[in-house]
């Protein structure tokens, strides 16, 4: 993968202790860190937390940042474990609770309202792992490997959670279809 | 019957079987940050401003893999303290015994049965008993020492 040459400058800057650099390589990939995050805990403040914890950290092992790799991918790795230590630490949520996060107040006018009610339910009864996988892979076109890296998991475990979750799924929404 | 739902653009079109154009849509509006559309950009600085401003708090307090030892090493220091000064302890307490012991060996040694001998040696032959008498004499004497 090529690394855009913008990216790499803000990248060794940030590393020269340039906080201006950081701040743009928070910019361009806060929005992505915060999708993984949310894939993995499901409840938005969670997310947060982890976007935040994961900055941080990425920020305080620049050192060890390989330039010539992407730093989105990079960040995304830490941000997924600051995720899982999250999702380790706190209490477990009902699905209602988990439904209930994967509902937005603010609803997109195109989002067909029914579906996401009922996709957001059927997420919610998924395995944990298992939820992470099929949004990280199915909707924001991480590979198996990648989500692998992310989760701590081997790529193969990750396809084959992958189809157990598209399974469920589809057995939890059989009733929608035609 | 097929397993895959009938969304009308559903994936199977394209050979795969991941979720529908429309199931990742609705999916990925889940997943969004629940904020209006209109105030997207400003969650997103918000957030931003946010995570620097952690940065700039703890960033730079902490900048290597050593740093994780900090805290490990306060404990260490604490547990090598206590450890020294309970071994000192039993330093002093093994010091105190061993000059008790030499002291009592010094008095057992002082009082020896060959010190008992030499001096008993002028009496035996001075009234000339006879050596039966004069072994039991140093043994009498000898036990009373100990």
């Amino acid at each position: 993968m090529r690394i855009p040459d913008e990216e790499r400058a803000l990248a060794e800057a940030a590393r020269a202790g340039d906080q201006d650099a950081f701040a743009g390589l928070v910019r361009t990939h806060q929005r992505r860190a915060y999708l993984v995050a949310r894939a993995i805990v499901t409840v938005h403040e969670d997310a947060e937390d982890a976007v935040q914890e994961g900055f941080v950290r990425a920020y305080q092992a620049l050192d060890r940042f390989d330039s010539s790799q992407s730093f989105g991918a990079w960040v995304n790795r830490i941000v997924a474990n600051a995720a899982l230590d999250i999702a380790r630490r706190r209490k477990v949520r009902t699905t209602e609770q988990l439904s209930d996060a994967l509902q937005s107040p603010f609803r997109d006018p195109a989002v067909d309202a029914e579906l996401g009610r009922r996709l957001a339910q059927a997420l919610a009864k998924l395995p944990e792992r298992a939820r992470s996988v099929i949004v990280l892979h199915d909707v924001e076109g991480f590979t198996h490997a990648e989500i692998g890296e992310m989760l701590g998991i081997p790529g193969g475990t990750a396809r084959s959670d992958l189809h157990h979750a598209r399974q469920k799924l589809r057995g939890l929404l059989k009733d929608l279809r035609d | 019957m097929s397993e895959e739902l009938k969304f009308p653009d559903r994936a199977s079109k394209t050979g795969s079987d991941s979720l529908s154009e429309s199931e990742k849509v609705v999916v990925r509006a889940a997943y969004l940050p629940p904020i209006e559309a209109a105030s997207a950009d400003a969650y997103w600085a918000g957030l931003e401003r946010r995570i620097m401003s952690r940065v700039r708090a703890e960033g730079a307090v902490e900048s290597g893999w050593w740093a994780e030892l900090v805290p490990w090493a306060r404990i260490g220091l604490a547990a090598a303290g206590v450890m020294f000064a309970a071994a000192g302890l039993i330093n002093q307490q093994i010091v105190a015994a061993d000059k008790n012991i030499a002291s009592y060996e010094s008095v057992v040694d002082s009082a020896a049965p060959e010190a008992l001998l030499s001096s008993d040696e002028p009496f035996a032959s001075q009234y000339g008993s006879a050596e039966d008498d004069a072994t039991a004499v140093r043994f009498f004497l000898t036990s009373q020492g100990r």
